[in-house]
């Protein structure tokens, strides 16, 4: 799971203030205002399927998006290949460990 | 009328953002939203049509890293132009228009689109009807309108004025949007947005197209699972259904949840 922070109107506030956004894999999951606490977040039984829809087309658009990383900046591909294969199985694990836990 | 094939538009986006500005969090329109920025997926859009042939991106500087990692990684060329905007969306957009003057002077501009990036599901028909109506009548902003929100008279009738909601994309005649936003620099005037200049420094008609219930601009957290979905559909369905089956925006919100919890 990933975190980052944005500020985003919070309704309960009524004003703009920071919020702090999950997610898992490339889906937003949840959003909390780190104002008021006010939370956000997708329920299980739909951020499961849209995960599961999301990583295959990951999977399917992996090597379209590979090849056009190799067209710009082959050099640059090639340096950074073999640590980005070495991270994705821990990546994917932590993503799911992220969904079994909710 | 379709768009003439010899149309020239330049698309300025203004990406500069609207918060406190306080440093440590993210710009909306850099947030990833369905496998891409926010702010991209704008970019994609108008660049769909032939007739936009310049962008101009308008950051916040200590955003121009992010910026262009990502411009390397999601935009083909050809190239963004990227200026830094000011503290007001008008200085942004006359940051935009500076680097565009040369352009324009040189007639390599007809029609000017001034897109907010925080509205991604801004389709690319809706930018080929603001320059077709720009190239047309001068002007044109896209409106939705708000007959909600108009208090009635004392006779409980509807006021006779149109309450009307603006977006964008918002375009207008090269030439006379520049001469507007230099005669506004002259004055010192600061506009809420591109049309209040363009009325005060030329009589150039600016048309209301019809706007897009689907163009939200992100604000409240609800609106990125919103345009999360939206997005996501253009290339796969998250929701797992066939394609073919129509429903309606909302109806992706209905796994949404709300909690008034507090820490």
């Amino acid at each position: 799971m990933s975190t980052t922070e944005a500020e985003l109107h919070c309704e309960v506030c009524n004003q703009l203030t920071d919020h702090e956004l999950h997610y898992t894999g490339r889906l937003l999951d949840s959003v909390r205002c780190t104002r008021c606490g006010t939370h956000v977040e997708l329920s299980s039984r739909a951020l499961i399927p849209a995960y599961a829809m999301d990583l295959e087309h990951r999977l399917v658009s992996k090597p379209r998006r590979m090849m056009r990383r190799i067209a710009r900046d082959p050099v640059g591909y090639l340096r950074q290949l073999p640590g980005s294969a070495l991270r994705q199985p821990r990546k994917f694990l932590n993503e799911f460990r992220e969904l079994l836990r909710r | 009328m379709p768009l003439p094939p010899s149309a020239r538009a330049a698309v300025v986006m203004l990406a500069a953002g609207e918060g406190r500005r306080s440093g440590h969090h993210t710009n909306k329109v850099l947030l990833p939203l369905a496998g891409r920025g926010v702010f991209t997926w704008s970019i994609e859009s108008a660049r769909r049509l032939p007739a936009v042939t310049q962008t101009v991106l308008v950051i916040r500087e200590e955003d121009r890293e992010a910026v262009m990692s990502m411009l390397e990684r999601e935009v083909g060329p050809p190239d963004v132009t990227v200026v830094v905007g000011g503290d007001s969306r008008h200085s942004s957009e006359w940051q935009a228009l500076q680097a565009l003057a040369p352009a324009i002077e040189a007639g390599e501009v007809d029609v000017v689109v001034i897109h907010d990036a925080a509205r991604p599901l801004a389709v690319t028909t809706m930018f080929a009807s603001v320059i077709e109506a720009a190239l047309e009548h001068g002007g044109a902003i896209p409106v939705r309108d708000q007959a909600h929100l108009a208090s009635l008279t004392e006779d409980g009738e509807q006021p006779p004025d149109r309450v009307v909601a603006v977006q964008t994309p918002q375009a207008f005649r090269a030439g006379p949007v520049l001469e507007a936003y230099r005669l506004a620099e002259a004055d010192g005037f600061v506009g809420t947005d591109t049309a209040s200049c363009m009325e005060r420094y030329t009589d150039v008609p600016v048309l209301c197209v019809p706007g897009d219930a689907g163009n939200i601009k992100i604000t409240f957290p609800e609106d990125l699972f919103l345009a999360e979905r939206l997005l996501a559909k253009t290339d796969w369905d998250l929701s797992g259904r066939q394609r073919h089956r129509r429903e309606s925006a909302m109806s992706h919100l209905r796994d949404l949840f709300a909690h008034g919890d507090k820490p």
